[in-house]
């Protein structure tokens, strides 16, 4: 969570988004707010408001600051609106297609030719997340996923979420979200997986050294008991236990790890896409896509770890993702990493596999019918 | 041996998995049905999202938000301590004066703000509650509400109890049957005894964090140490027979043994400072301007006692409780001024608690209360200020005795800032400001502080004396604090051969009491009488007809305070003895 005074815009625009007037005056933001926006906030049309704790109390100020009852309203108002939005982008450049290609780490270059096969306009939807891992501490994560149903592709996307180049696109019709929502969640589990292991495994490694110091405590005070007094109380060391499980209960409630995702808000654009094909110096063949508002490639394949994100950089035996982590020699295959489940594309489990573009064209660029080209 | 049955069992998972909302169907349902909201309100729903995140404890976010706190490292390492390595279970132990109820009260708005402290409870002994709901209100914007009947634990997340009140019946198991994500203690020494109910009480409470606020965990000797580490950590220190075998000398018990491996094992449960030099408050200077009361205040002072006396004793046994703290009311009332005294006379003298004989007297005392114009502790009060540059904060109980002050000092060109609970919280900025200004002296009813720092002045005058020493200890604490720097004057101004005759003799000259540091005080009276107050104490003494058994009786009380005085200081010392291997020095 951010400090007070990273508030003050968000603050402020996000009560002028939902129609309230916001002005300042005697070192106070002075806020005039609609009659729904103040039935959201709960609190009179008119208030003052501050960033500083000292002036609260001047004209009755809310205070803005974490935790503080009306900046929790505000951020549910704004996260109650703008939940759908639909937008059209237009690509600024006329040469997007090799930006985009160049961004993902294939620029034009020795060894590789691009030929854009076909444009057309392509359907994103932007799906953003809030994730929370929980147990006695708590570390959440936003995260922004896209989906491309047309070729069955989603990606977690990290550019951030510039408004340049989108414009309003009321008249677009509802996608279904269904599959586009379920290809999101497999990515963002993907994607998160490590650190949700991670995580688990230091809550668990806690309950733990929690457990076993409860039961050590509690078992040897038992031991001393009895060796103290063999003929003793078994009321006293039936307390003991209760107690014990009392506290191993309380224990595990502390240390039992959650993880959370909440989907906040769904974005539809559409934005043009190009089908690329890349022609590699071995006389191997690779179609993709690249759309003009992501610039994220689909549709290639690492030749040694079999993942599908860039950035993507040419090596002698092949295409390199950048998952795959630098190697001494390039002549020496990685050992012991387990090859990706998704199917290299032409192969006959990608047919139907809800991965491979549908209409796709690619070919793997092993198969020697296509080297000549096309 | 198995764990405790629970569904679900973490330990049974295979691995964790992200779990999406269900409420996630509901907004795919939704979403393009109807028009969005427009793309900037798309960029501050992920806006509001990204600043709201929290990311552990990587830092603390309470401060922009804690009002009248001034930021000192050695409570903001203590915060982040308990938060990251402590995992929300810790002994505060710092000495006194160096705010551990800050700490504490920062520990609780950092898990409040992350939104995994949402039902807390405070145990206090009763004579703080008050001031820790003040406290939590006014500096940390917590609403928490003091135990008043059973129904409360059901409806106040936040909820402050006395631990005398919260222990017995009812209370034990309504508190016990429900799930506090942090406990407070304060005064946690008083369950140094795993044998008593204090201890099997708080043992006996489901919670996730726990904090023991004490400033001497050890009493008498190190098995209280134990007992308080085994509420939060049972095993940390051992079983008790390791314990002692390892940690307490051979016969002394109030000596720790294995100091290193001692202290490296406390350091994972306790928090402990102790004043540095640089953390020394400067000294305070104590004025007594004792004042000879004028016939016409004398025979009024005189008549209002007999009074009281009568009606207490007579009535003894019908009477109500209400009525006798009337009589109460009434008698502090006269020790502060006429003008305070005058009002409730009037009330009385309508009261069916009172028969028509007792009622005509009422009526001749009010009208002998209207008929003095002058007091002469306020005409003292004038020459004192009159004699002093310094702002000076000058305390009363009451409002009328406060208006009277006003009228006096205006008259004698003295610029007021006036402050009393009746006052907007904005008059209340105001009054503060100007007193922070132009104002040489500050009118006040309220000790309580409000977090408000007013140290830029250093005199503190008590006009009257509350008969509940903390009361004044909260006076003087407003301005003898951290961040105090030069010499404090505490003024008491007191009429010979009254009430407050009786609490000089016993605060002043027989505990020292103006001297001591904010919180010695409630530690001193906490080793007196753990079932009636002073303030009860001190009416029963004064009630009494004759003065042989009134001085006998106050000689008693005198003794039993030095006594306690002497206990406090003996308990410093062991707590120094045991404890400063694990302390740290507060460095400015």
């Amino acid at each position: 969570m951010s400090d007070s005074l990273s508030w003050r815009p968000f603050v402020v625009d996000a009560l002028r988004e939902a129609g309230a007037s916001v002005s300042e005056s005697d070192s106070l933001l002075w806020v005039q707010v609609p009659e729904p926006v103040r039935e959201r906030l709960d609190g009179p049309a008119r208030f003052a408001m501050t960033f500083d704790p000292e002036r609260v109390r001047q004209f009755d100020a809310e205070l803005i600051a974490p935790g503080s009852y009306l900046l929790e309203k505000i951020l549910s108002l704004a996260m109650g609106r703008g939940r759908w939005d639909v937008a059209r982008f237009e690509a600024p450049e006329a040469n997007w297609v090799e930006e985009a290609l160049a961004g993902s780490g294939l620029a034009p270059q020795v060894g590789l030719r691009c030929e854009v096969l076909g444009m057309e306009d392509q359907l994103l939807l932007l799906f953003s997340f809030r994730t929370s891992l929980v147990a006695d501490e708590k570390r959440e994560g936003f995260h922004l996923v896209a989906v491309a149903p047309s070729v069955g592709a989603a990606w977690r996307h990290e550019s951030g979420d510039s408004e340049s180049g989108l414009m309003p696109a009321p008249d677009l019709v509802p996608p279904d979200l269904g599959t586009a929502y379920g290809l999101a969640t497999r990515i963002l589990r993907d994607t998160t997986r490590e650190s949700v292991d991670r995580f688990r495994a230091t809550n668990l490694q806690r309950l733990e050294e929690e457990v076993r110091r409860i039961f050590g405590y509690f078992d040897q005070t038992t031991a001393e008991i009895r060796a103290a007094d063999p003929g003793g109380s078994e009321d006293l060391l039936r307390a003991i236990q209760a107690e014990r499980d009392r506290r191993l209960t309380e224990t595990l409630e502390r240390f039992d790890p959650k993880a959370k995702a909440t989907l906040c808000a769904i974005r539809a654009i559409v934005a043009p896409m190009a089908r690329v094909r890349l022609r590699f110096s071995n006389h191997t063949l690779a179609d993709v896509t690249v759309d003009a508002w992501s610039r994220h490639l689909n549709g290639l394949t690492c030749d040694f770890c079999g993942g599908t994100e860039g950035p993507w950089s040419l090596q002698d035996r092949g295409v390199r993702c950048g998952r795959c982590p630098p190697m001494r020699a390039e002549s020496v295959p990685p050992r012991g990493r387990p090859r990706s489940d998704t199917p290299r594309r032409g192969t006959r489990a990608a047919r139907g596999s809800g991965r491979s573009p549908a209409r796709s064209t690619a070919r793997p660029r092993g198969d020697s019918s296509r080297r000549r080209g096309p | 041996m198995s764990l405790p049955v629970r569904e679900p069992h973490p330990s049974t998972d295979a691995s964790l998995s992200l779990q999406f909302d269900e409420a996630d169907a509901d907004l795919l349902a939704r979403a393009f049905r109807t028009p969005g909201d427009g793309p900037r309100a798309w960029h501050l729903n992920c806006e509001a999202h990204r600043l709201s995140l929290v990311h552990g404890f990587d830092r603390l976010l309470a401060w922009p938000s804690l009002r009248g706190v001034a930021r000192y490292p050695h409570q903001e390492r203590t915060c982040l301590r308990v938060l990251q390595e402590m995992r929300g279970r810790a002994i505060l132990a710092d000495e006194v004066g160096l705010g551990k109820t800050i700490e504490a009260g920062l520990v609780l708005k950092e898990y409040a703000i992350r939104g995994l402290v949402r039902r807390a409870l405070i145990l206090t002994p009763a004579s703080l509650t008050g001031q820790w709901r003040e406290e939590m209100e006014s500096k940390f914007d917590l609403p928490f509400a003091v135990l008043r009947s059973l129904g409360d634990w059901e409806d106040r997340p936040y909820l402050i109890a006395s631990i005398d009140l919260a222990k017995r019946g009812p209370h034990r198991s309504a508190a016990q049957s429900r799930p506090w994500d942090l406990v407070i203690v304060d005064e946690a020494h008083r369950l140094k005894n795993r044998l008593s109910v204090n201890w099997r009480f708080v043992a006996g409470l489901s919670k996730k964090y726990m904090l023991l606020l004490t400033a001497t965990p050890v009493q008498n000797d190190m098995e209280e140490l134990f007992n308080l580490v085994s509420l939060l950590k049972p095993g940390a220190l051992r079983t008790y027979e390791g314990f002692i075998d390892r940690y307490v000398g051979s016969r002394d018990r109030r000596v720790p043994a294995n100091v290193s491996e001692l202290r490296d094992r406390l350091r994972d449960v306790m928090i402990r400072h102790r004043r540095g030099i640089a953390f020394t408050l400067p000294p305070r200077r104590v004025h007594s301007l004792p004042v000879r009361l004028s016939p016409a205040e004398r025979r009024l002072y005189d008549d209002v006692t007999d009074f009281v006396r009568d009606a207490y004793w007579s009535a003894s046994g019908r009477m109500s409780w209400a009525a006798r703290l009337t009589l109460v009311v009434l008698q502090r009332e006269i020790g502060s001024s006429t003008f305070a005294a005058a009002e409730t006379l009037r009330r009385l003298a309508q009261s069916p608690l009172f028969g028509p004989r007792e009622r005509d007297q009422l009526e001749a005392l009010e009208r002998g209360a209207r008929a003095i114009q002058q007091n002469v502790k306020a005409t003292r009060l004038v020459e004192f200020l009159r004699s002093s540059d310094e702002k000076a904060l000058v305390f009363t109980q009451y409002l009328r005795t406060l208006q009277h002050l006003q009228r006096v000092l205006e008259g004698e060109g003295h610029r007021a800032a006036v402050y009393h609970g009746g006052l907007s919280p904005a008059a209340k900025d105001g009054a503060v400001r100007s007193f922070e200004g132009d104002r040489q002296v500050f009118l006040s009813t309220e000790a309580g502080g409000e977090g408000r720092n007013l140290q830029f002045a250093r005199t503190v005058v008590n006009y009257d004396l509350p008969w509940n020493p903390l009361r004044i200890e909260q006076r003087i604490g407003r301005v003898h604090r951290l961040g105090q720097e030069r010499e404090v004057h505490v003024v008491n101004l007191w009429a010979q051969e009254t009430v407050e005759a009786y609490l000089m003799e016993l605060l002043d000259r027989k505990i020292h009491m103006f001297e001591l540091v904010v919180g010695e005080l409630d530690l001193i009276l906490g080793n007196l009488d753990e079932r009636r107050s002073f303030e009860d104490m001190m009416m029963e003494i004064w009630a009494l007809r004759e003065s042989e058994p009134r001085r006998a009786a106050l000689q008693r009380l005198g003794e039993a305070l030095v006594r306690a005085r002497t206990e406090y200081d003996r308990m410093q010392e062991r707590n120094e003895e045991a404890l400063r291997p694990v302390s740290e020095e507060v460095a400015a």
